[in-house]
C-alpha cells in the first residue's frame, strides 16, 4: 500500500493578479537592487566624491516625487477597485488622477535634469552623476510606459486589464521608494 | 467589491512614514549620518515598501506570498546598508 500523498500547496491561487507580473515586479526589484548595490559599491570607492556630488541633489524635489508616487498609486488601486465593480466612469477618473500625477513625476524630475544641465553636471561629469542618470532615468522611463498603460487601460477598461495595468504601476512606486534614500539621503 | 479604507490607510501610513523619512533627513543634516540613523531611513524604506506590497499590490491576502517577496526586500535592504557601511570600516 502506497503512503498517501498530501495534497500540492496552491500557492498560485492565492497571488492576487498574474502570476507573470509578479515575476516581473521580483525582477525589477533585483535589477534596481543590483543597480543600487553598485551606486554604493562605487561610493565606497569614493566617498568625498559621493557626498559631495549628492550635496548638488535637490533632496525636497526627490521627497516631493515620492509623496507624488504614493498618491497616484492610491490612484491606480482605487481604480482597479472601481474596475472590480464594472464602474467605467470612476475607473476612467482615477486612472487619469494616477495619470495626472505620473506626469507632475517626470515634471519634478525633468526640473532636477535641468538644473543639473544648466550647471554643466551631465552624465559624463563623475561616476556619480553617471549612475544617478542611469538609474533614475531608467526608472523614469517606466513612469513614461506606466502613462501609456494608463491610456490603453482607458480604452479597454476591464477588470483584469486595469488590475495588471495597476500591477506595473505599483512596481513603478516601489522602486522609487528603495531609489530615494539609497541615491538622495544616505551620505 | 472590497471597502476602500484599507486603501486609505496604506496612503496615510505611507505619507506619514515619508513625513518620518523627511524628519531623520533633517535631523542627519549635511553630514554623513550615524549609522544608526542610515540604517533607520532604510528601515523606513523598507516598511514604505511592505505597505506598497500589503496593500496596493494585495499581498496582506497572500501570506506565503508576502513572505517570500518580502524576505526578498529584507536581504536586499540588509546587502545595501552593508555596502553602505563600507568606507566606515
Amino acid at each position: 500500500m502506497s503512503a498517501p500523498r498530501s495534497a500540492p500547496i496552491q500557492l498560485s491561487g492565492q497571488l492576487p493578479g498574474e502570476l507573470i507580473m509578479w515575476i516581473l515586479i521580483v525582477s525589477e526589484v533585483l535589477v534596481f537592487g543590483a543597480a543600487l548595490t553598485g551606486f554604493l559599491g562605487a561610493r565606497a570607492l569614493d566617498p568625498a566624491l559621493f557626498a559631495q556630488s549628492q550635496a548638488m541633489l535637490d533632496r525636497t524635489a526627490g521627497a516631493l516625487n515620492t509623496v507624488v508616487l504614493i498618491t497616484s498609486g492610491f490612484c491606480a488601486a482605487m481604480a482597479s477597485r472601481a474596475a472590480q465593480g464594472a464602474r467605467v466612469a470612476a475607473v476612467r477618473l482615477w486612472l487619469a488622477g494616477a495619470a495626472a500625477l505620473g506626469l507632475v513625476f517626470l515634471l519634478v524630475k525633468a526640473r532636477e535634469y535641468a538644473d543639473k544641465a544648466a550647471r554643466g553636471i551631465d552624465i559624463d561629469t563623475n561616476a556619480f552623476f553617471t549612475l544617478y542618470y542611469l538609474i533614475t532615468g531608467f526608472h523614469a522611463l517606466h513612469v513614461v510606459a506606466g502613462l501609456a498603460i494608463f491610456a490603453i487601460l482607458a480604452a479597454r477598461p476591464s477588470a483584469a486589464n486595469v488590475e495588471t495595468g495597476a500591477q506595473f504601476w505599483h512596481m513603478v512606486d516601489l522602486v522609487w521608494v528603495l531609489i530615494f534614500p539609497v541615491i538622495y539621503l544616505l551620505r | 467589491m472590497t471597502s476602500p479604507k484599507p486603501l486609505l490607510r496604506a496612503w496615510a501610513l505611507l505619507i506619514a512614514l515619508s513625513l518620518a523619512t523627511t524628519a531623520l533627513t533633517v535631523l542627519i543634516g549635511d553630514d554623513a549620518p550615524h549609522p544608526a540613523l542610515a540604517g533607520a531611513v532604510l528601515a523606513l524604506a523598507g516598511l514604505k515598501a511592505s505597505a506598497i506590497l500589503r496593500r496596493y499590490l494585495g499581498l496582506a491576502a497572500a501570506p506565503v506570498w508576502r513572505k517570500g517577496v518580502e524576505t526578498v526586500l529584507a536581504a536586499l535592504l540588509v546587502t545595501l546598508f552593508a555596502v553602505w557601511l563600507i568606507p566606515s570600516l
